[in-house]
């Protein structure tokens, strides 16, 4: 088989982090490759090289036998490279039809050629023809149609590109059973013709049923690439995870004798379908898997940002329905984003003002009495050691990790029962998360719950008293005690039961 | 329910009934409102309303705003007639001076286009700021409303051609514009473009080009309705078209264009701005006071704000 596309030592350093330091990849014409990885291994970042969105700091890229530097996604499609986004690249106020030839749309002229182009739109529906659901039309307005349409339409948008090589990032997660595996016949038939695939999923069942090869990185490099039917599962979990040295467990929750504090049923929302749990009293519950399987979608939907569409949430015995954030502020909940800009800062304002709004919330205050307020926030602020010159000062003068802090404070302020930390620790120095992670021992001995996701699998690993692993909106594991492991957790995060 | 889709994608028929019911409303009140004579004037009147507001709906579909078109049609309008008065009013100064105008106006959208798209300004602060410096540049040309216009520039723009007078041509000039626009490649981007930006940009469309393009629209058009305006006027004035941004955006509005960017279209704005029009007219041959219409104009763009909002939610 001739080689379609081959990545050879591509490094890529954005500032002093380094996403990627030895990235290999070699790709055969009309072969589906699966990329396969944890979070943060690098596969996104070469990924994205490959397809011209990220220029590589140094490294070697060629495709169909020719050197491929693509200034831009532009590029890389005019040379046949085409790479599918999660539902980031349609346009909800045009139709189908419009979406799936946007930048490349049949035409007589300047004009657009309407008949053509509902003609071709037709035919690309067609593909998922008796799985895609009433109302997949060509004419049909984007913003109608629901998740599972609307990925098939970023999926055909793909196709109508008439690409040599696909890359398809997490191209089934909005799918159901049916459709992935239309999706996958597609794709068989697309290697007949030559056409190669580049395969990013978060099912381990979906990558050896359907792929041909398997690369696999760690940390920034290539560890191995293997034929599928010489390789097997374990091998892939294990170089995906490396050797594990047995790690120092400290003392974990006792869940038998401590209280229930949180359980929800059957919880569903835009994420997340039919997720059941409990949490204790004192407990850290890391919630793990690879990135956007739902665990943010849970933690919003509690915090009321995402309001769930099915189930029930009971807390401290009392059911609860949660609408908007307010209401769990008031109910003791707290919500600490990892996204600082968009979830957390009141950029351009005081530090104290940004320390100050959760507890104005929680306490229903009218009126904002700095005298009292500022010695009750810089009491929470310093056993945080959270440096700042002044209350006054704006927010932005902090830097990120000394920000999150603020953020935590704000709502440490607020005595939280129940604290969701949704990724916090993205983007802080490592002084700052050990004191976080200090910080969340000791709330959770003062008896807070506390749901923790992280990207980062080894905070879970070392932090969490009991781990849930999520895969496409559901947990797919249960992980206590010693089961507690870097290979239970890869493994769950890849579908498969622990 | 198909009723309802049929008007979500054409959210204009709304207008246009409501145009249709002014317009009955009007007859009732001014039994001369059909003849031809009382028709041309008003349709005038209405004219460069309607060509801004073509204008304007491009840079709002694309996701942007422009504040500055009132102020480029003074400025189009003292050069164009500082051109011709500087030439001699000859028959040839008149059209250097039209297309000197024609010129200045696209100069002002790509002035704007490049800042907004090239160095990525805010659009609303960045046109409010072009549209001072445009406004003061009129005033630079022509410190004083005055210099008459030759008498061959007015009076061909009050003619008759083919029995339809000038002013009809140019509004069916302007529909068919927007009617072949609607069909270009161009169009689809623009659309796209201001309804997610991301996701025009992921699909590799030339972002920077489409809106550029459209604020030189704006420009050009607001170009022409200085042309129409200076045939109305037959002079110049830098203090000319100082009410026609706001106008212009509550004609887009009106004509079902999402004030948010990436649905809707031109051919709904001329309709939106000659509505805007005829609601002056009736109020005023109802004899209602001047100081109800601005108020009575305000409350009709926000019920068709909230009819709008009626039919798209869902």
């Amino acid at each position: 088989m001739s080689v379609s596309l081959q990545a050879r030592d591509v490094v890529k350093h954005f500032g002093a982090v380094k996403a990627l330091t030895d990235g290999q990849l070699t790709v055969g014409e009309g072969e589906i490759h699966a990329l396969m990885g944890a979070n943060g291994c690098g596969k996104s970042t070469l990924c994205k090289i490959i397809a011209g969105a990220v220029s590589p700091t140094s490294g070697e890229i060629t495709f169909a036998g020719e050197k491929a530097d693509f200034a831009s996604p532009r590029d890389a499609e005019r040379r046949g490279i085409a790479l599918f986004y999660q539902e980031l690249s349609l346009i909800p106020q045009l139709s189908v039809a419009d979406n799936i030839f946007l930048g490349h749309e049949p035409r007589k002229g300047g004009f657009v050629d309407r008949k053509t182009l509902t003609e071709r739109s037709r035919e690309l529906i067609g593909l998922f023809d008796g799985v895609s659901g009433q109302g997949l039309e060509p004419n049909v307005v984007v913003g109608d149609l629901p998740p599972d349409q609307r990925q098939i339409v970023e999926i055909l948008k793909v196709f109508a590109k008439n690409p040599r090589l696909m890359i398809m990032d997490e191209a089934t997660a909005a799918l159901d059973g049916r459709q992935s595996e239309r999706f996958f016949e597609i794709l068989r038939a697309k290697k007949a013709q030559g056409i190669s695939t580049i395969m990013i999923s978060h099912r381990l069942d979906e990558v050896f049923a359907v792929c041909d090869r398997i690369t696999v990185m760690r940390n920034g490099v290539t560890v191995t690439a293997a034929d599928t039917a010489a390789t097997t599962r374990e091998e892939v979990v294990h170089n995906m995870v490396g050797d594990v040295q047995a790690p120092a467990r400290h003392n974990r929750l006792d869940e038998a004798t401590a209280p229930v504090a949180l359980e929800v049923r059957d919880l569903s929302n835009f994420r997340v379908s039919g997720v059941s749990l409990k949490a204790h009293r004192g407990e850290i519950l890391g919630l793990a898997g690879l990135q956007g399987q739902g665990q943010s979608a849970l933690l919003q939907g509690l915090f009321g940002a995402r309001p769930f569409t099915e189930g029930e949430v009971i807390f401290e015995d009392r059911p609860l329905s949660i609408r908007r954030p307010g209401q769990a502020v008031r109910e003791g909940f707290a919500y600490v984003s990892g996204d600082r800009g968009r979830d957390a800062a009141l950029s351009g304002r005081s530090i104290f003002e940004n320390l100050v709004s959760a507890l104005t919330v929680r306490e229903r205050l009218k009126l904002v009495n700095p005298a009292k307020l500022k010695p009750r926030v810089e009491e929470v602020t310093k056993g945080l050691k959270t440096k700042f010159s002044s209350l006054d000062a704006p927010i932005g003068t902090l830097s990120g990790g000394n920000q999150q802090k603020i953020f935590i404070s704000r709502w440490l302020a607020t005595r939280p029962k129940l604290l969701l930390l949704d990724d916090p620790t993205k983007g802080i120095d490592l002084g700052a998360k050990s004191d976080l992670f200090v910080l969340m021992r000791q709330l959770a001995d003062e008896g807070a719950t506390i749901l923790f996701y992280s990207s980062e699998d080894s905070e879970i690993l070392d932090y969490a008293d009991r781990v849930i692993v999520f895969n496409g909106g559901q947990i797919s594991a249960e992980l206590k005690g010693d089961g507690i492991n870097a290979v239970n957790l890869a493994r769950a995060a890849f579908g498969e039961a622990a | 329910m198909i009723a309802l889709g049929f008007l979500r994608s054409r959210p204009w028929l709304i207008t246009l009934v409501v145009l249709a019911l002014l317009v009955t409303i009007n007859a009732a009140l001014q039994p001369s409102f059909f003849e031809p004579r009382v028709l041309r004037s008003n349709l005038a009147t209405f004219l460069p309303l309607v060509l801004v507001a073509i204008g304007q709906t491009y840079v709002i579909l694309a996701g942007d705003i422009d504040l500055s078109v009132g102020s480029i049609v003074a400025l189009v309008n003292v050069v164009t007639v500082t051109i011709i008065a500087a030439m001699g009013g000859t028959d040839l100064a008149i059209w250097v001076g039209m297309l000197g105008g024609v010129g200045v106006g696209l100069a002002c959208g790509l002035f704007n286009g490049l800042l907004i798209s090239g160095l990525r300004f805010q659009p609303i602060v960045t046109t409010f700021a072009t549209g001072i410096i445009f406004a003061a540049l009129a005033i630079w040309v022509l410190p004083r409303a005055g210099l008459p216009v030759p008498a061959n520039y007015w009076r061909t723009y009050g003619e008759n051609f083919f029995g339809v007078p000038l002013v009809a041509w140019v509004l069916i000039g302007g529909a068919l514009f927007t009617l072949i626009v609607s069909r270009t490649v161009f169009h689809s981007h623009l659309l796209a473009a201001g309804g997610n930006r991301t996701g025009a940009f992921q699909s590799g469309l030339r972002l920077g080009l489409i809106r550029i393009g459209s604020f030189m629209i704006a420009g050009l058009f607001s170009a022409l309705a200085a042309l129409c305006l200076t045939g109305e006027t037959a002079s110049g004035d830098p203090l000319l078209g100082q009410t026609l941004a706001l106008s212009s955006i509550s004609a887009v509005v009106l004509g079902g264009t999402a004030l948010a960017g990436g649905f809707g279209g031109a051919f709904g704005s001329i309709i939106g701005a000659l509505v805007l029009g005829m609601i002056g007219n009736v109020i005023f041959f109802a004899g209602l006071p001047f100081e109800y219409q601005t108020l009575v104009q305000g409350l009709i763009v926000l019920l068709a704000l909230a009819g709008g909002v009626f039919v798209t939610r869902r």
